[in-house]
């Protein structure tokens, strides 16, 4: 009992290092040339020396750009306490100009112990927002903007961002402007306007090159040996997890893995799945654990739907394949239903089932998204008359019935004749 | 994995039962409102002190053994984070009520919202809040919400606000209550479950919330939050422009015809019998569908024809009897496999109506009360269902051809003047196939209707006499208003629909909806030669 309490203990603090993005990029970060430091440089200088500032921080999604920007914002918080004030803004969330100046003005006031008034319009808003930049300024305190998904306040007239930027080409504001997007052409967005009082600074954030992910797993995966495991435990998973780091099969798995999504935070979603396999009664992780996770994750949602099916959606699904082989371009039901019935009289097969049925089996497949209208206008028309296509390709088709348990060969030899 | 989980059960429940607090999921108003704060506690479901076990768990859901338990190792011991569940599977395997029975068994917190029932954004968001705030809408505070949320900066504002404050509340409450526990952490993980999330992709903003649930996670930066999505439609569906890191998908697999033998032997009195049963008609019907709930409402009354010969329920049948029993009930298992999907006039309700959509179930229902002859209509209404089917189908320059003003004899003539032609033109006939029955003006309908009851009624005066003198061969002036009675009801019916209107005319325009069968059997019922006027 008391193992299991370690283990689910060990599992517990593995779990939470995992679901902390925070806790992987520190690991990647003290290098000199990291991003990290590059970019706590250019911050740091520019709460030093009051000056304005603007910089993007672009690369895929996943690959932890937020994560390092707030390692970096709270080392600097601690570095100059009453200097900074950090507004962050998601384009997902204030992507309109209106409730961008409201979220501004709000975090402004929590920050600085304001009322904030809900009622307020948007001019209302906006000037509270330059007062502040030029308040701040004077207080020699930097104003630092975050903006998450940056490429979304770019869809609309960029008012945010002109103004934004705008205000920081006077002398007395003191701010940094910093934009985050997975759009590596973001800036390419802006207006001409815009796109003049940006200072074109970018950070590009890559996937981490091999040795750096060896020591990732390595930080992650390994339990400290301080007091808060009976050592023995520790030790000995320690020495368990360092023989499967150094296995081969185990670099091949992880290799695999990363050939498909080599961000970090893609590579914790799978040690995650991973972890949370860990036997507890042992307490250990285990090579099979790592090969079953990648198993899980990497899934094939459309030879699964195929597997899905009964016998009956399957026919139907080789009449649909078979009259797009004829070339014909646009099909519905009743074409569809009158292959079925082509089929039925050359072969004759047991599973010849009344229209009705059909119908039934045909909306099966919509439902299950392998088949869908093909024009929009088909929603209210009936289903019968309504275009449809395949939303499967014919390989995947002749996969899914491959490893169909029990597929009549009377189906698989009409597949393959038409090919 | 189950053996060890049963210890732990108990040690939550007794957890539960010291925070003395009720671990109902709805609370009532007056708790909420009098000073009483949100605790994780009042959103566990299941009463309290109830213990179901792992085992119980397991055994209620046949045949879903693995995904049961991979989904509780994805949400881990108490206390630890997890990334975003993904569960997803075809419709009626068990999604949503695995994941609720598995909170029912872990006893922890769990906020569900189906995006079927919240149909739009700010429904969804609010009935997130509410459960969040334990805001019950009721009469006293006119049904309203706890906040009112419309856009997504709004909602993660106060969900951020509701998750600390009672998050905050546990960590306070474990503090005083279970103090002399010091040491072991209580459940202190919040989860929401979002259900249906493919209806979402309908939606008018579904671009912009769609994204935004998947980034949930990323925008709180709160560990303590659980995100699952359970979804019909697989993850590659959901493609958007912008991204996201995708949750860890949980696959819920068709049940095989195993499992579906497992779960229909659940809860029935006399085993053997029903076993027997299945041995028969499952096989046949598991190659149109796996579906639960379609399965079991075609087998309960096939298993009531089955136990037809023999009186006792309750024999235990033995090799002979069952052979007596398959060869009565073998002739009837090819008609049933075509009935499948059919709902008869008899049958309740909500046996399969609700599992239809639109159009499509309101035909199939046609369909079948021609087939069974329960069908009841005037003659005039059929005959008006007839001219709307060739209206539909035929083009209208063939209409002054084929109802020529001589009369039968002569469009006979012309029928076989038109096979000719047919034959030239037998790729636009596949066309006419593919292509939606077409639209027609009122006065169009009338012209053929006046056609086809004049050519009818020579060889159909007996018949008429019979219904009794219909008010076909009547003046036109009383037709007329008899006629468009018919056309409005049968509109009602859906038989006809009314499309667009003509952006020229400005007149409604006419769809028929029967399909050719059906009209040939109308036809067939009123002895009208339907087949010659056909176009083809």
């Amino acid at each position: 009992m008391a193992r299991e309490n370690q283990a689910e203990k060990a599992l517990c603090l593995l779990r939470s290092r995992l679901c902390d993005p925070n806790f992987a990029f520190k690991a990647l970060s003290h290098s000199d040339d990291s991003n990290y430091s590059k970019l706590k440089f250019l911050v740091s200088s520019s709460i030093t020396e009051a000056c304005n500032n603007s910089i993007l921080l672009l690369g895929p999604r996943g690959s932890g750009k937020i994560a390092v920007l707030e390692l970096v914002l709270s080392d600097l918080l601690q570095e100059f306490p009453d200097m900074i004030s950090v507004i962050r803004l998601s384009g997902l969330l204030h992507s309109s100009d209106n409730c961008a100046f409201k979220e501004i003005a709000r975090q402004l006031c929590v920050e600085h112990q304001l009322v904030f008034s809900r009622m307020a319009s948007f001019d209302d808003n906006s000037q509270f927002m330059i007062a502040m930049l030029r308040e701040c300024g004077l207080a020699h305190k930097t104003i630092i903007f975050v903006l998450d998904e940056f490429d979304l306040f770019a869809l609309g007239k960029q008012r945010l961002l002109y103004s934004l930027l705008d205000a920081m080409q006077s002398v007395t504001s003191q701010a940094v402007v910093i934009g985050v997007s997975s759009r590596l052409d973001a800036d390419m967005l802006l207006d001409k306007r815009v796109r003049s009082r940006f200072s074109h600074r970018k950070l590009l954030f890559l996937p981490p090159a091999y040795e750096d992910i060896q020591r990732l797993l390595e930080h992650i995966l390994l339990l400290p040996t301080d007091s808060s495991f009976p050592p023995d435990y520790a030790i000995a998973f320690n020495a368990k997890l360092q023989t499967i780091l150094a296995d081969e099969r185990f670099k091949e798995i992880i290799n695999t893995y990363l050939n498909l999504d080599s961000t970090v935070k893609h590579l914790l979603r799978y040690l995650f799945r991973a972890v949370s396999d860990m036997d507890l009664e042992s307490g250990m992780l285990s090579l099979e654990n790592f090969k079953t996770a990648l198993s899980n994750i990497q899934r094939h949602p459309k030879l699964e739907c195929i597997k899905d099916c009964s016998v009956l959606e399957l026919y139907i699904l080789v009449c649909m394949k078979r009259l797009e082989v004829k070339e014909q371009n646009s099909y519905n039901f009743n074409a569809v239903m009158k292959e079925y019935k082509s089929i039925h009289d050359s072969v004759k097969t047991a599973d010849y089932f009344a229209r009705n049925v059909c119908l039934r089996a045909f909306e099966h497949l919509l439902q299950r998204e392998l088949i869908g209208f093909a024009d929009n206008r088909g929603q209210n028309q009936s289903i019968e008359f309504s275009p449809v296509k395949l939303l499967i390709s014919s390989h995947e088709l002749h996969q899914g019935m491959k490893s169909y348990g029990s597929c009549p060969a009377i189906l698989q030899q009409l597949m393959d004749r038409q090919k | 994995m189950g053996k060890e989980e049963s210890p732990k059960t108990t040690r939550r429940t007794t957890r539960s039962s010291a925070l003395a607090t009720p671990s109902k999921k709805v609370v009532e108003e007056t708790k909420a409102s009098s000073s009483h704060p949100p605790t994780l506690s009042d959103l566990v479901l299941g009463e309290e002190g109830e213990s179901f076990s792992a085992d119980d768990l397991l055994s209620s859901f046949p045949g879903r053994r693995n995904q049961i338990l991979e989904l509780l190792r994805l949400l881990g011991p108490q206390n630890s984070p997890m990334f975003p569940v993904f569960v997803y599977g075809g419709t009626s395997t068990g999604k949503t009520s695995i994941v609720v029975e598995t909170f029912r068994h872990l006893k922890r917190p769990l906020v569900y919202s189906s995006c079927l029932t919240c149909y739009n954004p700010r429904i969804l968001f609010e009935s997130v809040l509410n459960q969040l705030f334990l805001h019950r809408k009721n009469a006293a505070n006119g049904y309203s919400s706890a906040k009112r949320c419309e856009s997504p900066s709004d909602f993660v504002n106060f969900l951020r606000d509701a998750l600390v404050i009672i998050l905050g509340n546990t960590k306070g409450n474990s503090g005083k209550v279970t103090s002399k526990r010091s040491g072991k952490s209580n459940g202190n993980m919040i989860y929401l479950v979002f259900d249906n999330l493919e209806r979402l992709r309908g939606w008018d903003k579904g671009s912009t919330i769609l994204p935004l649930l998947f980034n949930l996670y990323d925008i709180l930066e709160m560990p303590e939050v659980g995100l699952i999505f359970i979804s019909s439609a697989s993850p590659d569906t959901y493609y958007s422009n912008m991204g996201y890191v995708e949750p860890i998908p949980l696959y819920l697999p068709d049940y095989t015809q195993d499992d579906l033998q497992k779960i229909f032997m659940r809860n029935q009195a006399n085993k053997k019998l029903y076993s027997s049963f299945l041995s028969v008609v499952l096989r046949p019907f598991c190659r149109i569908t796996r579906r639960v709930d379609e399965l079991s409402s075609v087998f309960s009354p096939l298993f009531t024809k089955y136990c037809e010969p023999i009186t006792d329920l309750n024999v235990v049948p033995n090799k002979e009897t069952n052979q007596r029993l398959y060869n009565f009930f073998r002739p009837h298992i090819a008609p049933a496999l075509n009935e499948t999907f059919k709902v008869s006039s008899q049958q309740s309700p909500e046996v399969e109506v609700k599992e239809r959509k639109g159009k499509g179930g309101t035909r199939k229902s046609r369909d079948f009360e021609v087939e069974e002859l329960d069908f009841h209509m005037p003659t005039s209404a059929k005959y008006l269902l007839i001219a709307a089917f060739l209206a539909s189908r035929n083009p209208a320059t063939l209409d002054s051809s084929l109802f020529d003003s001589t009369g039968g004899s002569n469009s006979r003539k012309r029928k076989r003047k038109l096979s000719d032609k047919s034959m030239e033109q037998k790729e636009t006939a596949e066309q006419e196939l593919l292509l939606n029955p077409g639209s027609f003006p009122m006065e169009r309908l009338l012209a053929i209707f006046q056609c086809i009851t004049s050519v009818g009624e020579g060889p159909l005066d007996e018949e008429e006499q019979e219904d009794g003198g219909l008010g076909i061969q009547d003046g036109n002036g009383g037709l007329m208003s008899d006629v468009l009675l018919q056309l409005s009801s049968l509109c009602s019916a859906n038989f006809i629909v009314t499309g667009g209107s003509c952006p020229l005319e400005g007149s409604t325009r006419y769809r028929s909806t029967v399909s050719e069968d059906m009209a040939l059997k109308v036809a067939r019922s009123i002895k009208f030669p339907l087949s010659k006027y056909i176009y083809r």
